[in-house]
């Protein structure tokens, strides 16, 4: 079970470290293990000129129970493969939705860190301090931002290159790594 | 501090702003945060811990905190009081006196907090489009606004159903948080 995972140790992954990375990291820099926080609930985005929601992914409703959630499986759970359609390359601002749920402990100081990639070069990153999060409570974070305009040529090299496409989110309790999820990004 | 130092500072902190919104539970805090971000409102439950909106408005990064408003939650709006730039007060014009009373209370409360001493203040007199909802005036006059000698206030009745007076009112509290904060422009 233990080599199912690939991960190298949990300690010193500080958010400056993963803020100078350039490239995509060859492995999971924590075990899933270590996640006795938080639960995703949904994620959306939406087209901002149009206001509809052009992507949503849900947890099905059903109770978590903190004390005994399953911490143990393989990287295919924190690994996602997003196919989009072409049109979400011309949208000009999106809004991107998180829910998450908090553990009956609540949290002192909770930070995101995503890095997105395309062949290797840095695109975008978020970087946003939640801070405290209540025990027990359910929070939704909505980013409204503009993409970059695209190149015909940029859009058909996007298209063309299905795994080139990338993003590391890094997650923090009080400045320790306690997640880390990749995805990839393809457009159809 | 010289001006090179403000320049300086202007550039660092790339214009981000920190609003907190607090009020009473089913003030309909939830409800402007999306109605001003053209969301859907039909569906709205309680919120049992925050939601927040990061969105550029006039040239500003705006973090839009909305905490839930209930008793329970109240004791832990204290975690959210660093670094905040503008405090939205929000008020159901329509509530009960005795509802009225407590949101005097706990805005009169909230402006003692050191952390929040530099803050502007936005009150929203929220549901101005029901029938029984009191005037923007009479709201003042019940949360004794007028004794309010420690920060920039101001007032305006709204809807966050009909979307009446919202950005009039974020307009006010980012042009009086910037012209405090990064000088004039």
């Amino acid at each position: 079970m233990a080599n199912k995972s690939k991960s190298t140790r949990p300690q010193n992954v500080t958010p400056e470290m993963v803020l100078k990375y350039t490239k995509p990291t060859d492995k999971f820099l924590c075990p899933l293990s270590l996640n006795k926080y938080i639960e995703f609930l949904e994620f959306r985005i939406r087209d901002m000129e149009s206001s509809k929601v052009v992507f949503e992914v849900k947890r099905p409703s059903v109770e978590i129970n903190w004390k005994e959630r399953d911490l143990s499986g393989g990287d295919e759970l924190r690994t996602i493969a997003y196919t989009f359609p072409v049109d979400f390359l011309s949208y000009k601002t999106v809004g991107t939705t998180l829910v998450f749920a908090v553990c009956p402990e609540g949290i002192q100081n909770f930070r995101m860190i995503e890095r997105h990639y395309f062949k290797g070069k840095l695109l975008k990153s978020f970087d946003f301090t939640f801070g405290y999060c209540i025990p027990n409570s359910v929070n939704t974070w909505e980013a409204v931002y503009s993409l970059p305009e695209l190149t015909e040529k940029q859009v058909q090299e996007m298209v063309d290159n299905p795994g080139s496409t990338l993003s590391d989110s890094f997650y923090f309790v009080d400045d320790r790594l306690i997640m880390h999820n990749k995805a990839s990004y393809s457009y159809s | 501090m010289g001006l090179l130092t403000v320049l300086k500072k202007l550039k660092q902190k790339e214009k981000e702003i920190r609003i907190l919104m607090l009020g009473l539970d089913n003030a309909g805090k939830t409800t402007i945060l999306k109605r001003i971000n053209g969301e859907d409102i039909s569906t709205i439950s309680p919120t049992l811990g925050f939601n927040i909106k990061t969105l550029v408005h006039n040239g500003y990064k705006l973090n839009i905190w909305d905490v839930g408003g209930q008793k329970s939650i109240r004791s832990y709006w204290r975690n959210y009081f660093e670094q905040t730039d503008g405090l939205v007060w929000v008020v159901d014009s329509a509530d009960r006196p005795d509802r009225l009373e407590d949101c005097r209370r706990e805005l009169h409360s909230l402006l003692l907090e050191e952390r929040l001493a530099g803050a502007s203040l936005l009150i929203f007199a929220n549901k101005q489009d029901l029938s029984g909802a009191l005037s923007y005036e009479q709201i003042e006059e019940l949360l004794d606004l007028r004794s309010i000698q420690t920060h920039h206030w101001h007032i305006i009745g709204c809807s966050a159903v009909t979307g009446a007076n919202l950005l009039a009112g974020m307009d006010w509290i980012v042009s009086d948080i910037a012209s405090r904060i990064y000088m004039l422009e």
